[in-house]
């Protein structure tokens, strides 16, 4: 489970980012990245966190991989507080975004040994873990072959292999199908959907639409920092009052 | 631990598969250290040769008056006298390359000799060039012409010729040929695996910091159960061990090269392989592990707050200069290991080596070179680290 509770990050603002984002931020010292946020996410639904670029998304996730350290408030997950037990949190989670985050020359093989040994996994585990996951997603051809040579999707499916290779209770997606073909999306929502069906915490960041009323179980509309909505989805779709998804978020944060 | 060793694994592992880092670390340092040894080697034989070996285009004026002296000028075959010069174009024509030298004789000379006076002889040339100069060729004729008349003159007048030589020096020179050779060539090989452990150093640095921004692995690596701090140490190590390697290879490669010089005499040969003994490979060990340690934490810290592979670059490669700098001023003869210098970095390994080579190293400056260099490495990691820690490093945008 992830709670989030009353959480704000706030970044120092240099001038030279003064200067480059306009005459609103003219004198301001920081800006609030997120601003009072609070959801929390229970085992076996995926938890969409929604908004546009720059909204927070990324922000509120790298929290909650304790990358980032709240100004205010508090993030548990898995019973873990992400100040005081960084490390437990991050034995807990799996994180993966749209890029594939592979280093170009390893093979599949020693990827994902690595990243099992840092999870503090032991030899016999990891390779146990690597064969039924090199089974499932297919991976057998080319588990030997340099991370660099290997076209997309493959490397996709590798990435995919070191986020799950330490079988963690909570998953954490930021923006996991950005710039990828159709082909390849398919294959984490696949996997995003399996980890739901393993009775996994799931939380995932987008600002895709399709993919919300595709996966999600909850949401949570975040624009500017700040929450516009946070519930199931059944209950947003009950009470849109317009056609599309995409128009009922220009509303919801329109009107604010 | 346990897991600042997996990192250590991994990052050797992914950084020897790294063509630029190899090439850095062992075909840099293997070739072109013997390399440069013996293109400059040979270069200079080459051009000694020829400049001894080539014949200079000489004008003597006056040889009327001074006979003897013309002849040994004709006598000498690398001297080709050039006739039917006048005296007023000889600077522009040597001026413009197309003469040598002149020799000017007064028309009083053979007079002045003949009263055992002392006569003039005025030589013209163009300064340029340090081996076989025209320069010398002239004086070392006309200084043995010379010497012929103070002994013609001594024998003449019966003369003791202790009159014109009253103190014979005998010098006892208590220089070991270790202590020579590394007075005059020591500073090169502090000089050689500083620039190459930094060098070495600096691709695995580039790579393990702002690489792994530019990938996305870095917020993988830090999403896992790593301390921050174990993956800076871990990074630390290797990029440090790289810069080790990288200078010990170096000193291989001028073993190589200096192996490949036959006409090295032996007993110079000697002394070299036994300035760069196990021993003394151990005691450099010593200086060259800390100051890595130091490179390789600045490297590293630069490197983690680049936003690419291009920006480290950009940002780490002027570094060169200062490293450099300090390492040349190490070579400066006369420059020695003092109380203060001891405290310079870089500087203070360089003379310190030279120190080492000469087998005249004070122990106090020792002592002091290890205890700055040590204190330096430990709080350039610790800086490191610190940097590592903070958001608007490892995130900037």
């Amino acid at each position: 489970m992830i709670q989030v509770t009353e959480l704000t990050k706030e970044f120092k603002l240099s001038r030279r980012a003064r200067r480059e984002m306009g005459p609103r931020f003219k004198g301001a010292k920081t800006i609030k990245a997120v601003d009072n946020v609070s959801f929390t996410c229970v085992p076996g639904r995926i938890f969409g966190l929604i908004g546009p670029n720059g909204a927070g998304k990324t922000t509120i996730l790298r929290m909650i991989a304790t990358m980032l350290k709240p100004s205010s408030g508090s993030i548990t997950v898995a019973g873990h507080d992400t100040r005081t037990e960084p490390q437990k949190v991050r034995e807990n989670i799996g994180f993966m975004t749209g890029q594939t985050a592979l280093y170009d020359r390893l093979t599949p093989t020693e990827m994902v040994r690595y990243m099992g040994q840092l999870h503090g996994m032991d030899e016999a585990r990891i390779r146990q873990r690597r064969e039924e996951i090199f089974e499932l997603l297919g991976m057998n051809d080319f588990a030997d072959r340099r991370i660099g040579r290997l076209s997309s999707g493959m490397k996709q499916k590798t990435s995919i292999a070191r986020t799950i290779i330490h079988d963690s209770d909570v998953m954490v997606f930021d923006e996991p199908t950005e710039g990828l073909d159709v082909m390849t999306s398919r294959a984490i929502v696949d996997l995003i959907r399996s980890c739901r069906n393993d009775g996994k915490t799931v939380i995932f960041s987008t600002h895709r639409m399709g993919e919300v009323k595709l996966l999600c179980d909850d949401i949570a509309i975040i624009h500017d920092g700040r929450l516009f909505y946070c519930g199931s989805r059944t209950e947003f779709e009950a009470r849109m009052t317009h056609e599309t998804y995409e128009d009922e978020f220009i509303h919801l944060v329109g009107a604010a | 631990m346990r897991r600042v060793v997996v990192i250590i694994r991994k990052e050797v592992l992914d950084s020897m598969r790294d063509r630029r880092t190899l090439l850095m670390m062992v075909a840099m340092p293997l070739l072109l250290v013997p390399g440069i040894i013996i293109l400059m080697v040979k270069l200079q034989t080459a051009q000694m040769e020829q400049a001894e070996s080539r014949q200079q285009r000489i004008v003597f004026v006056g040889a009327e008056v001074a006979p003897a002296l013309y002849a040994l000028f004709q006598e000498d075959d690398r001297v080709t006298l050039v006739p039917g010069i006048h005296r007023d174009s000889l600077a522009a024509l040597i001026a413009a390359e197309r003469l040598d030298g002149a020799v000017i004789v007064p028309p009083d000379f053979a007079r002045l000799i003949a009263g055992d006076r002392q006569g003039r002889v005025e030589i013209i040339f163009k300064g340029v060039g340090s081996f076989g100069s025209v320069e010398d060729r002239m004086q070392g004729l006309i200084t043995g012409y010379a010497a012929g008349l103070v002994a013609e003159r001594i024998a003449r007048l019966q003369l003791d010729p202790d009159l014109f030589d009253p103190i014979a020096v005998d010098g006892t020179d208590l220089a070991s040929m270790q202590e020579k050779l590394a007075s005059a060539v020591g500073g090169f090989l502090p000089y050689m695996f500083i620039i190459f452990g930094f060098m070495g150093a600096m691709y695995p640095g580039i790579d393990l910091g702002a690489g792994e921004k530019e990938r996305g692995t870095l917020e993988t690596l830090l999403s896992t159960p790593a301390g921050r701090f174990e993956i800076v140490l871990g990074k630390f190590i290797v990029v440090m061990a790289a810069g080790v390697a990288t200078a010990l290879i170096a000193m291989f490669g001028l073993y190589l090269g200096v192996r490949s010089f036959p006409e090295i005499p032996t007993e110079i040969f000697d002394v070299i392989m036994e300035m760069l003994g196990p021993k003394m490979i151990l005691l450099i060990l010593t200086l060259i592990l800390p100051i890595s340690a130091f490179f390789a934490a600045v490297i590293l810290g630069l490197s983690f707050y680049a936003r690419s592979f291009k920006e480290a670059q950009s940002i780490i490669a002027p570094l060169n200069i200062a490293i450099i700098v300090p390492a040349v001023i190490g070579t400066i003869p006369g420059i020695e290991l003092n109380a203060t210098l001891a405290l310079v970095p870089i500087l203070n390994v360089a003379l310190a080596t030279k120190d080492l080579l000469a087998g005249s190293i004070n122990p106090f400056y020792l002592a002091e070179v290890y205890v700055s260099l040590f204190l330096l490495a430990g709080l350039s990691l610790w800086g490191c680290a610190q940097w590592f820690n903070r958001e608007a490093t490892l995130f900037r945008s």
